[in-house]
């Protein structure tokens, strides 16, 4: 399968056509270095671009870089060399002057276990001039009020996650950073951050960006994709786009004498796989070849159809291909 | 969750923020919302409390024209005692004669020898001479508090990783740190000052109650505010240098290990191995900067002779103290501005 990295960016603008960009990732680099070991790889040239409103979901197995690319965007981790910008502006220079208009959530929500709920958001809102009206509002939103005055130590996976969710709403911001924010959710937490991000993406002033690991809670509330291995994006675009490339063509055949069919294929220079009791030919441009290669063997088709990718098999696809 | 979520409705990004935002408020309310913070003054002031109580009734009291007679009395029978001895040991035929008199019986007693206030069961309270030791001990005490709260201040945000948080709301390192010295410095200044203020009146009130406030010799009050104001100097340092440590080490539990091994161990074996290193050593530097004149230190001379003499100034206690808060604490600022950090 070969799907051309960056589907929108093909004229290489910081537009996504007529679309202004919230995040804009060109050649960065970033390698950790560890003691007696050699420097370990995060990002390897990543290009990303971000366009402004709904849900762009950042995909990408565990250590593919997706937490240290947010860590660059919010000035945390700085990268050897690219360029990035948010809210159009350069970072990590303009990073003050934009940071305003970020929210950000990254892995585990970091806060006082001593302090209440609320006053670690308040500590945060003085920090930013947020009022304390706002904090409470936030605090209802997540459904935290009844439990605002408790420690934070004291709550659950859950409640700390949505505590997070919250200070990173504190702002109203018009970029919401989401890295993993169903980590220690119950399935109805699940559901209800899922919610809570389709209408975010959905209110025309908010772009959530949100980094997960699990492909359903992104192809949930998704409208483009952005899939990373090894330190570079692989696929990015709409995600009816990313699917139709992966999909592109998959072939399921069905015939009497399966084994003789895969191998007559294979002779042909497919590359076939056995898929739910079918056979499914993958990377055939034109299902005449496929016809043509089984009928020369006096073998006919029972079954011949397009395959329709899913986003964890274009995923698992993409992911699995990089050297 | 139990409650349906909404998004936020706007305004949006900057225009959400209808206050100022203060990022001093913030620290300020961090600090001041710490309940090892308020432990640490509730306990310093209970046990400020229980001394000052145990002094006053048990070391301190008026006392009667009788008790200071039968104490005079006491003072010279115990000087006429001490002179009766060195008589029988000058008069004494086995008595070496290669060696001076007076290093073997010693020499006659000096008037001032022995005070009157020895002598008695209760010392009267005495404004003059008890209000300047004290404001030096409140010192001492200000010191390892402000170290404490300098260690944990600053500790506990790595160890919570707030700190982490924090610069998602203000991403200028350099700025958040000093904000947070700025805070420090104002509450180690504070903490200080209450302190000398609290002995002050405290004194006041002993000393009109279970002494004299008076007479004060001249200079006095010049010589108090000055020793009051190099004790806030040290409070304020040694609340750098808790912090500074702590920020290099990351952890308040291991940044008083350290403090705690070096002032237990490292400068007890300088002391001994180097002896003319002690002008550099934290607490003897401490100690010049609230000494009153010049602090000296007696150094062995490696020939086995008298040895000499170092004086430290209150001016060399404080540049060593601060030249060593400034490196420790600007090291930390270094590594913080530059790090990666996760």
């Amino acid at each position: 399968m070969t799907l051309r990295t960056g589907v929108w960016h093909g004229a290489g603008t910081a537009t996504y056509g007529a679309h202004m960009t919230v995040i804009e990732v060109a050649g960065a680099h970033k390698s950790y270095r560890r003691r007696g070991k050699a420097p370990e790889k995060a990002l390897d040239g990543l290009d990303l671009v971000v366009a402004t409103g709904g849900v762009h979901g950042f995909l990408g197995p565990n250590g593919s870089g997706k937490t240290t690319t947010i860590r660059i965007l919010l000035g945390l981790v700085r990268a050897d060399a690219g360029e990035l910008r948010l809210l159009g502006q350069p970072v990590p220079q303009a990073l003050p002057q934009v940071i305003g208009g970020v929210g950000a959530l990254v892995e585990t929500p970091l806060f006082f276990p001593a302090f209440s709920g609320r006053l670690n958001l308040r500590l945060l809102a003085d920090t930013a001039g947020v009022t304390a009206t706002r904090v409470e509002e936030c605090l209802e939103l997540v459904g935290l009020r009844d439990r605002a005055d408790d420690r934070f130590r004291g709550y659950s996976l859950g409640m700390k996650q949505r505590l997070g969710i919250a200070a990173a709403l504190l702002k109203s911001p018009r970029l919401l950073v989401l890295d993993e924010p169903s980590n220690g959710l119950d399935p109805a937490g699940i559901r209800e951050v899922r919610e809570l991000v389709r209408r975010l993406g959905s209110d025309g002033s908010t772009t959530v960006f949100l980094s997960s690991h699990l492909l359903a809670e992104i192809e949930q509330v998704r409208d483009a994709v952005s899939i990373l291995a090894r330190g570079r994006c692989v696929a990015t675009g709409p995600v009816s786009q990313v699917l139709a490339g992966g999909a592109a063509g998959d072939l399921r055949v069905r015939v009497p004498d399966q084994r003789r069919a895969a191998h007559a294929l294979t002779a042909a220079g497919f590359t076939v796989s056995e898929v739910d009791g079918a056979l499914q030919v993958h990377g055939a441009d034109d299902p005449a070849d496929v016809v043509r290669a089984l009928v020369a063997q006096d073998l006919y088709l029972t079954e011949l159809s397009p395959v329709t990718a899913d986003l964890e098999s274009v995923f698992l696809d993409l992911t699995r291909q990089q050297p | 969750m139990t409650t349906d979520l909404a998004p936020p409705t706007g305004p949006y990004g900057a225009a959400a923020a209808s206050r100022r935002p203060s990022l001093a408020r913030a620290e300020v309310r961090r600090i001041t919302s710490r309940r090892f913070v308020r432990v640490l003054l509730l306990v310093a002031l209970a046990g400020y409390a229980l001394f000052v109580g145990i002094a006053a009734a048990t070391e301190f009291g008026r006392t009667t024209p009788d008790q200071v007679a039968a104490a005079e009395g006491r003072l010279d029978e115990a000087v006429a005692q001490q002179e009766r001895a060195r008589q029988l040991c000058l008069a004494d035929p086995g008595r070496p004669r290669d060696v001076p008199p007076e290093q073997v019986c010693g020499p006659e007693t000096p008037a001032g020898a022995f005070r009157v206030s020895d002598f008695l069961d209760r010392q009267p309270f005495v404004l003059a001479d008890q209000l300047p030791d004290g404001a030096a001990g409140a010192a001492g005490v200000t010191a390892v508090l402000a170290f404490l709260l300098g260690a944990t201040y600053v500790g506990a945000e790595w160890s919570s990783r707030a700190m982490v948080a924090l610069l998602f709301w203000e991403p200028r390192r350099v700025r958040v740190m000093a904000v947070k010295l700025g805070v420090l410095v104002a509450g180690a200044a504070l903490l200080a000052v209450v302190a000398q203020l609290l002995w002050w009146g405290t004194a006041a009130v002993m000393a009109s109650r279970l002494g004299t406030t008076g007479p004060l010799p001249s200079g006095f009050y010049p010589d108090l505010l000055g020793r009051q104001g190099r004790a806030v100097v040290l409070t304020v340092l040694t609340s750098l240098l808790g912090f500074g440590l702590s920020n290099l080490v990351r952890n308040t539990g291991a940044a008083l290990g350290v403090g705690f091994l070096w002032l237990a161990f490292v400068e007890n074996v300088v002391r001994s191995l180097r002896p003319s290193w002690q002008q550099w050593l934290l607490s003897d530097n401490a100690a010049a900067l609230m000494s009153d004149g010049a602090y000296r230190i007696q150094l062995p001379d490696s020939g086995g002779g008298r040895g000499r003499e170092l004086a430290l100034s209150n001016l060399h206690g404080g540049l060593v103290l601060g030249g060593v808060a400034a490196v420790i604490v600007g090291v930390g600022v270094l590594l913080f501005a530059r790090r990666d950090l996760h």
